[in-house]
């Protein structure tokens, strides 16, 4: 069957943020589904909203409340949130309260009344929440299975979308029935991770379209329960193709270093001890961008912007002028109950709105810091998945990370994560001549050669310089406690940039 | 009337709001006027009551309805110490307002004065818990022909 004769299954936005990108584009027209969880997880707000996105008059919601939460203090409270809009009352969404029904009859007569107001008001999307509360009578003539069954039959031939909500715990989800005859299955979890509450959701399954796997986070704000996929919303951009184009720090030794710059689009990592500049580095990078037309996004976790950019400006470097030109945003993510997913969101909107080209990370220490407890445990995949979201789309990220200074070790990062990056620039002290003095080196480039020298610099008012030539009379400087040996200067070794791969 | 709501001491609103007893008077006023002729026992008040029972019950629940009615008919009671007679039945009904307002009958401004103020009790506990936006929705979904705005509902602000 060629792709034109197949039936186009149409999808309906969900009026979740970030959930139709999860769910493969939208939920599909007529499917019938189950929302799961436990109370409180948010399944009652998530079926509002897709209600409210997809209500009109001439085919309503219909929105049918069982036993549990009494429907005047549903909408009491779901009204607080944005997309409430008590003009769609009740013309375009209906509540009606199946509790007498439930309560005097049995499922057989629920199913009647369902049927009665379906055929009454031709809605596109129905609601029965919580579906679970009607089984109450174990005489009852039609079990919950048969009710089910012929519930999604009868709402699928009047063309309704529909969503039945209830409260199941996970080891339900195994070997249920009812759950057979679902198109798709949205469950919420809700778990505290030490003293944070962190929400997931996943989509365990849906018919007849891609949904991203996994568990999402998700977040009940103002404005409803909002997801965060785990591929960041990118699985649906095209990855920008290689760039041979390099990026500038502005510190002309080094750039010439690194052959020329670091290749567009790559990840670095710039890794030291406490004190050896690597946030002046990372300032002068993004600095150098916008004096070049890119845009840049600095997510700081450890200090607040204003001292950011007053830490710039006595190095020379004005970010002030750029951040009120919308050339650069200075992202502050302090809260320790974020997810990676969410600091994602956060920075993904902030790169899209600026057309950012450069993103600063200072530091990952702080990054995982400002993450709940439960999320630190992914923090090297949820970094993965980050950096290849961002450089696909063509951002070149740095990121700094501090290393505790050993004179037996040379570590490049206490998350091993080398293998994420592209480029590694490992700052360290070494001990010369009675001073605690500072070396750079590039340990590696991804996309091409660099040099192998072992550099001093000195942190001035102009931020990071790079002095003489390599040190070439002292053996053993990346021990930090090299010995001096008397050398004749060598021969500077020209960079070709783009050339190989010293992998 | 002062403008001004009574509080009791727990700060709940002890009579009906002058915005709410104007909205259930014109709701009688509407329906003493509108379409076919009540029954001889039936007044517009309870009219009203009824249109506003049909409306709720749908999805309130039967239970639910008759928890808020009686509500109101209790908050009412002391501004209209006639009410004592009338009961809410377990089906949301009002038993006895029709009576009530056939014995004051002789006294035209009486008349129906008590029904107006479990009226707007009503209305106000709507008000409380859904909130004046969703509450003129509904009032507007029982009455398609009347026109509402927030002005009959006291606060001056446009719907």
């Amino acid at each position: 069957m060629s792709q034109q004769d197949k039936v186009k299954i149409n999808r309906l936005p969900t009026g979740v943020p970030g959930l139709d990108e999860i769910v493969g584009g939208g939920l599909p027209e007529f499917s019938f589904n189950i929302i799961a969880g436990a109370p409180g997880s948010g399944k009652t707000t998530l079926a509002h909203q897709f209600v409210f996105a997809n209500a009109m008059p001439e085919r309503p919601a219909l929105y049918f409340t069982v036993l549990g939460e009494s429907a005047i203090k549903m909408l009491r409270y779901q009204q607080q949130y944005t997309f409430f809009d008590p003009a769609m009352l009740p013309g375009s969404i209906r509540f009606i309260n199946l509790s007498q029904v439930v309560l005097k009859k049995d499922l057989g007569a629920v199913l009647e009344e369902i049927t009665r107001e379906v055929e009454k008001f031709n809605p596109a999307v129905v609601v029965v929440d919580s579906f679970r509360t009607m089984v109450r009578k174990p005489e009852s003539d039609m079990d919950l299975q048969s009710f089910i069954q012929r519930l999604a039959l009868f709402l699928a031939s009047w063309q309704a979308t529909t969503f039945l909500i209830g409260e199941y715990a996970e080891e339900e989800l195994r070997d249920n029935p009812i759950f057979t005859v679902a198109d798709g299955l949205l469950w919420l979890r809700q778990t505290a991770e030490r003293n944070s509450i962190v929400r997931k959701l996943q989509i365990v399954k849906l018919r007849g379209q891609d949904s991203v796997p996994g568990l999402h986070t998700f977040r009940i704000t103002d404005a409803g329960v909002q997801a965060f996929s785990r591929t960041f919303g990118l699985t649906q951009k095209a990855r920008n193709p290689s760039s041979h184009r390099r990026l500038t720090f502005g510190i002309p030794d080094l750039d010439k270093m690194l052959g020329g710059g670091v290749r567009e689009g790559d990840s670095v990592l710039i890794a030291g001890p406490s004190g050896t500049g690597k946030s002046v580095l990372a300032t002068q990078f993004i600095a150098e961008g916008i004096r070049q037309g890119e845009p840049g996004i600095v997510a700081v976790f450890e200090e607040r912007p204003q001292a950011y950019a007053e830490r710039a400006a006595s190095l020379g470097l004005d970010l002030e002028t750029p951040q009120k030109d919308g050339k650069l945003t200075i992202l502050y993510l302090r809260p320790l109950d974020l997810s990676v997913d969410e600091t994602m969101h956060s920075i993904l909107d902030a790169v899209q709105k600026i057309g950012a080209k450069r993103l600063v990370i200072d530091s990952l220490a702080g990054f995982e810091m400002a993450l709940s407890p439960g999320f630190r445990a992914d923090f090297r995949e949820s970094l993965y998945r980050m950096i290849f979201a961002l450089t696909g789309i063509g951002v070149t990220i740095l990121s700094t990370v501090e290393v505790d200074e050993s004179f037996t070790e040379f570590p490049f990062s206490t998350y091993s994560i080398s293998f994420l990056t592209d480029d590694i620039i490992r700052l360290r002290y070494v001990s010369i001549d009675g001073q605690l003095r500072k070396i750079l080196v590039i340990i590696k480039m991804r996309g091409g050669n660099h040099a192998k020298d072992i550099r001093e610099y000195e942190i001035t008012s102009e931020g990071v310089v790079i002095l003489g030539k390599r040190l070439i009379n002292y053996q053993g400087l990346i021990s930090g406690l090299p010995v001096h040996s008397d050398r004749s200067e060598p021969k500077e070794e020209p960079i070709q940039p783009g050339i190989g791969n010293n992998e | 009337m002062s403008n001004a709501p009574i509080l009791n001491k727990a700060g709940l609103i002890m009579t009906a709001g002058p915005g709410m007893r104007d909205l259930a008077h014109r709701l009688v006023t509407y329906e003493a006027g509108a379409g076919n002729p009540p029954e001889p026992m039936e007044s517009p008040a309870l009219r009203v009551y009824e249109k506003l029972r049909q409306s709720l019950v749908e999805f309130v629940g039967v239970a639910g309805f008759q928890s808020l009615a009686s509500r109101a008919l209790t908050l009412a009671t002391p501004e209209a110490p006639s009410l004592r007679e009338a009961r809410v039945n377990a089906d949301g009904s009002l038993q006895g307002l029709g009576e009530i307002e056939t014995q004051i009958d002789t006294d035209k401004d009486r008349a129906g004065e008590g029904g107006i103020i479990l009226i707007a009790r009503l209305l106000g506990l709507l008000r409380v818990f859904l909130g004046e936006a969703l509450t003129l929705s509904l009032l507007r979904n029982a009455w398609p022909g009347e026109a509402f705005d927030d002005r009959n509902a006291g606060n001056g602000r446009k719907a």
